[in-house]
């Protein structure tokens, strides 16, 4: 069964919080990924990035190539904020 | 058994490479336009150049814990004149030899990063410090790739993988069977160490970069031969 909204959510929270040692309560879904008021640093930012590339797989059953030229096109639109991040992974088609 | 992923794998240094892995015990993936049929080591077909080839070629890889190093061989020269060098020849040493690096580099970095350690090793040539007349767009598309390498090393570095550039003179490969020997011999006794490089001596660089002790090697170009 796939993961909805609040589930991709609530795992990206987990990650960003483990990885900046803050606690998970402090971070929301308008929490800045990218760009000015960002609390990750490039290094967080990839391994965030593989993180939710597996979740996407294991738990959505969808593909998130964040190396693909769409999904780095539009990166900074969907690296916005942990709530930009989860919409655009629960957007993401199934893979057959 | 680590994973050694050889770009260039046809022919030349690439192949010398990827045949002295294997014999190494490292599992080769060597990816090539047209892959030989007579490798012992794995290959795939790809075009470097093209970015959809390489994420198609290498995708399982991504996630492959086993991946330790990317070497990144692959590359066509054309010795002429900037001013009689056609446009297409240009975009195709650019494409293939500056953007097939970064394009390779892109799509296996995150199998290192997940591991938390590895090596990439791209390569230049010696003609970037020589400035050798008559190659200023190879020259200019291995500028880049030595660019490239030290802010790569930068970005990777947090995950413990290096980053590096050889940088060979003249080696006896088919990358230089239509240089005329004179030509070769003027840019040999430029170098430091005024001999022709071999293939073993690129082989040797390779194989330091690769190893464990070289984990505080990054971000550098190393000159075989010497400028």
């Amino acid at each position: 069964m796939s993961a909805g909204y609040v589930e991709t959510e609530t795992f990206i929270r987990e990650e960003v919080a483990q990885l900046t040692g803050q606690a998970v309560g402090t971070i929301t879904g308008d929490t800045v990924l990218v760009g000015t008021g960002r609390v990750l640093d490039s290094a967080d930012l990839v391994m965030l990035l593989l993180s939710v590339e597996e979740f996407a797989r294991d738990s959505l059953g969808a593909r998130f190539d964040w190396t693909s030229d769409s999904a780095m096109s539009e990166a900074r639109s969907i690296l916005r904020s942990v709530g930009s991040l989860a919409r655009h992974l629960t957007e993401l088609p199934a893979e057959t | 058994m680590d994973t050694v992923v050889v770009t260039g794998a046809s022919r030349g240094l690439g192949r010398f490479c990827a045949d002295e892995l294997h014999s190494r015990g490292y599992r080769v993936v060597g990816l090539g336009r047209t892959p030989p049929r007579d490798a012992a080591f794995e290959t795939r077909a790809v075009d470097v150049s093209d970015s959809k080839s390489v994420a198609a070629a290498v995708h399982d890889l991504r996630r492959d814990a086993s991946v330790y190093a990317l070497i990144n061989a692959a590359g066509i020269a054309s010795m002429n004149l900037v001013v009689t060098t056609p446009s297409e020849t240009v975009r195709r040493i650019i494409e293939t030899n500056l953007l097939g690096t970064i394009f390779c580099c892109q799509q296996i970095a995150p199998a290192l990063i997940r591991r938390g350690n590895g090596r990439i090793i791209n390569f230049s040539t010696l003609g970037v410090p020589l400035a050798i007349k008559g190659e200023a767009i190879y020259i200019a598309s291995k500028a880049g790739v030595e660019g490239f390498t030290r802010v790569f090393a930068r970005e990777l570095a947090p995950h413990g993988i290096t980053v590096n550039a050889i940088a060979p003179g003249p080696i006896d490969t088919a990358l230089l069977a239509k240089v005329p020997q004179d030509k070769v011999d003027a840019v040999v006794r430029q170098q430091i160490i005024p001999r022709q490089g071999t293939p073993q001596d690129v082989w040797n660089v390779v194989s330091m970069l690769l190893a464990p002790e070289s984990s505080m090697v990054s971000g550098q170009t190393l000159h075989v031969g010497g400028a």
